[in-house]
């Protein structure tokens, strides 16, 4: 990153830096932009959460660190079904991700300890002139650990670039539910704004606490190259979530024969469900067409896999949500 | 029981192969008499007939160009990078590439048939010539110390026989076209011509797959697909078993 000599001191030391300059697909968005430069104060986000289990058996947010514009809101305990479970939403105050944005969350379940973690509302990756937007996520569960990380979709506009890492280092004994909902864009903005973005790359790779990898999913979307709308790709759909678990093979069996497969070309709606390489877990995909029905299945699996692992369904949805 | 041929001695240097013989082995290592098995599978191809989402030849050619270019972009790549190791010796990258696509491989089908092709594969490798590398690698998989993914038997089996790896990743692209078009003709409204013409249309693609392939470092292999992924999962649960995949 070019940072002039200046403000180097300016930047926050203990914010690890995010740097995707070496990615391939990225090479053609390293410009710096006119306006703050890239990694300024503001545009460098950084949050760390830290769970931990209270002796009497609730699960606490132990630690948080964080750098705006991310926030954290304060953790409640809302999920009727796990009333000892924090929940927590994550925030921006800088509004959508612009150019030249890096974040990097950091989140530790630790040993037996469980958490809920979503966004107070969908993340905009806004129009980009110049460089991109990026974000490193560390997601470390240990022993006995669970969290179910189930974000509001992501609306990438024109010309948007964002890349993103997720390293998911999970016990064999722990279970990470980890979503992702990719909208294909605005689509009632002007005459509509559908796969008008210029890349969206996004990898997700699962290790154990060795550092053992154990599959790595990377996906990389660039729609002047090869046209989403294309059979095979995303079809007569508009919407793709993805759903990482890592969990145990005798739950991650007995989530596989739990879970419908669909493809409803009436109701637009399709899912499938696989198991992830090296026994790490399951991978489930969901097309549609419509957001609200889309969620609905994620939050049914979640459920599926939270009955599995902790005996308990996955509240309704709050109406408005 | 027939007489054992004895197999050929295979130098590691490609130079030592005349280009007719070269041509030679890579129809043979291409055609579909090739005892591999590709026949057996259909990549999505059977459950997409099904769900009346490729009806005809013209989204056909569509479902067909998706799985070239998944292949490309992730069998291709590492079919590159176990054919370089070959020609350097380095069998520590051939093993590292293998167990690299296991791990990029998300639909548990998909693994499956990438394993059982390479273990036949490296096994007729063995009958046909003596490699230290190619025997080194079937002993590995028989050991379970390597997954045996077809790609990376490609890499190796047309190194040793002389190919080079433009010529390889025309055979993997063949490969990965013809196995879509001929399950096509079982389970498809489409006539021998529609698939050719697909075919050759397709075929003119192949160099800019390459292009894009030949330059790419094992942590750059990328897929989205998630139509196709969705196709594999109905197979993987459903009950239509003509093919494997």
């Amino acid at each position: 990153m070019n940072t002039p000599a200046n403000f180097d001191r300016i930047m926050t030391s203990s914010v690890p830096e995010v740097d995707f300059s070496s990615a391939r697909e990225m090479q053609p968005y390293l410009t710096e932009p006119d306006q703050m430069y890239v990694g300024a104060p503001g545009k460098h986000g950084y949050l760390k959460l830290r769970f931990q289990l209270d002796p009497d058996g609730k699960s606490i947010l132990r630690e948080i660190d964080r750098r705006v514009p991310l926030i954290a809101q304060q953790e409640l305990y809302f999920d009727r079904e796990m009333p000892e479970m924090p929940c927590l939403y994550i925030l921006s105050s800088g509004g959508p991700n612009v150019d030249g944005d890096r974040y990097q969350q950091d989140i530790i379940v630790e040993k037996d300890a469980f958490a809920w973690i979503s966004t107070g509302a969908a993340t905009k990756l806004a129009t980009m002139k110049f460089n991109y937007s990026g974000m490193i996520q560390n997601i470390i569960l240990e022993e006995g650990a669970y969290l179910e990380f189930m974000p509001e979709p992501v609306f990438p506009c024109a010309h948007t670039r964002f890349i993103s890492d997720t390293r998911l280092s999970v016990h064999p004994s722990a279970t990470v539910f980890y979503s992702e909902i990719f909208m294909g864009g605005r689509k009632y903005y002007k005459d509509g704004e559908m796969f008008d973005y210029d890349i969206l790359s996004v990898c997700s790779h699962g290790e154990r606490p060795d550092g053992e990898e154990l599959f790595r999913e990377k996906f990389v979307i660039d729609p002047n190259k090869m046209n989403p709308r294309l059979l095979g790709v995303m079809g007569d759909f508009e919407i793709f979530a993805n759903v990482i678990v890592m969990t145990p093979p005798e739950h991650a069996r007995k989530i596989y024969e739990a879970t419908p497969v669909v493809l409803d070309r009436k109701e637009h709606i399709a899912a499938g469900i696989t198991l992830l390489p090296n026994d790490a877990g399951l991978l489930y995909k969901v097309l549609g067409n419509d957001s609200s029905a889309v969620k609905r299945m994620v939050r049914e699996f979640c459920s599926i896999v939270r009955m599995e692992v902790k005996g308990k369904p996955v509240p309704e949805e709050f109406p408005w949500r | 029981m027939s007489t054992p041929i004895d197999p050929v001695q295979s130098p590691n240097d490609s130079a030592q192969v005349s280009p007719m013989l070269a041509a030679m082995r890579l129809l043979q290592f291409t055609d579909s008499t090739f005892p591999v098995g590709t026949f057996s599978f259909s990549n999505g191809l059977e459950t997409a007939s099904f769900e009346n989402m490729v009806t005809d030849a013209r989204e056909l050619e569509d479902f067909t160009w998706a799985q070239a270019v998944q292949a490309a972009y992730s069998d291709g790549v590492v079919a590159i990078h176990a054919h370089r190791a070959f020609l350097r010796g380095d069998y520590e990258a051939i093993a590292d590439a293998d167990k690299a696509l296991i791990r990029f491989k998300m639909n548990a089908e998909a693994r499956q048939m990438l394993r059982r092709m390479g273990k036949k594969l490296a096994e007729l490798a063995g009958k046909l010539f003596d490699n230290q590398i190619a025997s080194r690698w079937l002993a590995d998989i028989k050991a379970d110390l390597v997954p045996g993914t077809y790609p990376v038997g490609q890499g190796i089996a047309f190194a040793a026989a002389g190919i080079g790896e433009r010529e390889m990743f025309c055979a993997h692209q063949y490969g990965a076209i013809n196995m879509v078009l001929s399950a096509a003709l079982r389970c498809v409204k489409v006539s021998h011509y529609d698939t050719q013409q697909i075919l050759y249309r397709l075929s003119q693609k192949v160099e800019s797959l390459y292009e894009e392939a030949s330059r790419m470092k094992l942590r750059d292999m990328n897929a989205f697909f998630p139509e196709l992924d969705i196709l594999a999962s109905l197979h993987e649960k459903g009950n239509m078993r003509m093919f494997m995949n």
